[in-house]
């Protein structure tokens, strides 16, 4: 328990290094921030707009440390400020919304590639050397070291144009109510598809090499070769033995992994035109949508913290030797 | 060096960076056209003029590729080396140093590496507003420190426990010393390994960045094209070349630099080698059964 309390104070003490870069950036801004982030946002903007600008980043009368902690303040009780570009909207309802679509799509696309990943790699190191060992690996290399905005546009331009099989854009059918409906779920379904493999395919290899490359080092054990002496069978080794111990690194580089995917997804989504963070981060990074900008990196680092923290929970749950510490 | 050019994975690697750079170095007299230039109709298809076609605003495509690899090799080498200098520099003190040093060091090391690097280097491009290639390896080189430094003190800290260390430090040399000349060259695998992917990871977000939209649109660079070919709609209008061509050029550089980092990575840990004599003679004795 002590250490999971000792996660979150750190968790807590990271999130507010996130918050305070996002404090000082528009104050080291040569002039003054305030008339430049509203010029460079461009178009008409209602005058009471630049009063919201200056109240999201805690540009208050008062000397620095007050209005540190007036940011903080409002940070804290869940107030980002409000949107340039989708004005009297705050910030936070513009992400949220958009938030459930990114993690619908990375929390699917994870699961898939974790689960599919691991077990590749488990039978790549099984069969080390083999003709499976060998398409596995090289497949996995090439897969995992093309960037994410590449596999996209490849995985667009074959599947969405040339062979016209999957819808180009859009989370769903655009004249379909959203709604818990049969015809609903489909349709995101469908338009989720090709999102989806380019994920999976940037993902999966990283699982995949990283489990064999653990599960490689742990076949050369003493345990190992004891469990084979005492006749155990192939299947049991290989998995409760070998598997199981080859497991627990590879969930920590899962904590690590999880910046790299909310990165993948943000590239995805603005290829596919996906209603997700993403997509809301491009057209705020256009039009210079700056309450918004700052607002992702929180609403990202609070969405990663938590992940870590429930790895963490798991890792104490997959290695009893941390229960007792 | 001689042990990475008997792996057959290094030398693919490194025949296709050096491709790469060939390509780039010798722009000028692969191509007469001026990448920054209009230099034909908009959207012309691949012909005999024009290799790969033309961009909406009618600039030569091949050239604006081959001058584009020049920004790409020179950020991600540049970006990769500043990654690594502060990662080593700041491993090696804290796991020598060890104490208070090493509490502070790992505690903003383990805080850099939970807050996500995109997010974080989106807001700071956007503050800095249209950021040039220099100035995106800066931040790169600012931000990504961190996994570089874990791994270099989790080495350091082994290396630290063995003998011609301790010898070192009866003979009243200095810590700088130590930790230059004796330390630093037997954390070298791991310093390589870190730089390889520290140049990947610099390719890569260099061109994510300036595909969002971040970059300065004016640099002739990968990700400025996919930026300007995604902003025309150039797939959807038929223009593939213009999307497809950069894409292409990416990937083949990020499989080139990753073939090179599994090499390095065989090679440091030898038990992840497959094919080789040792490899199979290991996997018998392992097996016990003479499988293979």
């Amino acid at each position: 328990m002590a250490f999971l309390f000792r996660r979150l104070a750190f968790y807590l003490a990271a999130f507010l290094a996130a918050a305070t870069i996002n404090f000082f950036l528009p104050r080291l801004m040569p002039g003054d921030p305030i008339q430049l982030m509203f010029s460079s946002a461009g178009a008409e903007l209602p005058p009471e707009s630049l009063e919201a600008l200056k109240l999201t980043f805690g540009f208050v009368d008062g000397p620095l440390w007050q209005q540190y902690l007036t940011y903080l303040g409002s940070i804290f009780t869940g107030d980002l400020g409000r949107s340039i570009k989708y004005f009297p909207l705050p910030v936070t309802s513009v992400l949220g919304h958009a938030l459930i679509w990114t993690l619908v799509l990375m929390g699917t696309a994870t699961v898939i590639s974790f689960v599919l990943g691991t077990w590749l790699g488990v039978m790549a190191a099984w069969k080390r050397g083999s003709r499976f060992d060998v398409i596995v690996s090289v497949t996995s290399i090439f897969a995992t070291s093309v960037p994410a905005v590449v596999t996209s546009l490849i995985v667009l331009f074959v599947f969405g144009f040339t062979l016209d099989w999957f819808p180009n854009g859009y989370a769903a059918d655009p004249s379909l109510d959203p709604a818990f409906s049969l015809q609903y779920i489909a349709s995101v379904a469908y338009h989720g598809v090709l999102p989806m493999v380019t994920l999976c395919t940037v993902l999966i290899g990283g699982f995949t090499v990283t489990m064999r490359n653990n599960m490689i080092n742990l076949l050369g054990e003493d345990y190992i070769v004891m469990a084979r002496a005492k006749g155990l069978s192939d299947r049991r080794v290989m998995l409760w033995y070998a598997a199981r111990n080859a497991l627990l690194p590879t969930v920590s580089s899962l904590a690590i992994a999880i910046g790299t995917i909310l990165g993948g997804s943000l590239v995805t989504e603005v290829v596919f035109n996906y209603p997700g963070l993403g997509n809301v981060l491009y057209q705020a990074i256009l039009a210079r949508d700056y309450p918004v900008i700052q607002g992702q990196l929180l609403i990202m680092t609070a969405t990663m913290l938590v992940a870590n923290f429930i790895v963490d929970v798991s890792y104490v749950l997959l290695d009893p030797r941390l229960k007792a510490a | 060096m001689k042990t990475l050019l008997r792996n057959r994975k290094a030398l693919v690697g490194l025949a296709i960076i050096a491709t790469i750079a060939i390509l780039a170095i010798a722009a000028p007299l692969l191509t007469e056209y001026n990448p920054a230039t209009r230099t034909g109709r908009p959207h012309q298809a691949p012909s005999m003029d024009h290799i790969l076609g033309t961009t909406r605003i009618g600039q030569d495509v091949f050239a604006r590729v081959l001058y584009g690899a020049r920004t790409s090799l020179m950020v991600g080498f540049g970006a990769g080396l500043l990654i690594t200098l502060v990662g080593t520099v700041l491993g090696i003190v804290a796991g020598y140093r060890g104490g208070k040093t090493d509490e502070v060091i790992s505690f903003f090391t383990n805080m850099v590496l939970v807050v996500p690097n995109l997010p974080l280097l989106l807001v700071l491009a956007a503050f800095i507003g249209q950021a040039s290639p220099v100035v995106i390896a800066l931040i790169l080189g600012a931000t990504s420190w961190a996994w570089g430094a874990r791994v270099t003190r989790a080495e350091t800290l082994s290396v630290k426990q063995k003998d011609f260390v301790k010898s070192a430090e009866m003979m009243g040399e200095r810590q700088w010393r130590i930790m230059a000349f004796e330390i630093f060259p037997n954390v070298i695998s791991i310093v390589g390994i870190n730089f390889i992917g520290s140049v990947i990871f610099a390719i890569i977000t260099q061109a994510t960045l300036e595909f969002l939209g971040l970059g300065d649109p004016r640099a002739i660079s990968w990700g400025n094209m996919l930026f300007a070919a995604q902003k025309a709609s150039a797939l959807s209008v038929g223009a593939w070349w213009e999307i497809l061509t950069p894409c292409f050029a990416l990937a083949f550089l990020g499989i080139g630099m990753s073939l090179l980092n599994f090499a390095v990575d065989e090679i440091a840990n030898p038990r992840l080698r497959t094919g080789n004599r040792l490899g199979r003679w290991s996997l018998l004795v392992r097996n016990g059964e003479g499988r293979l």
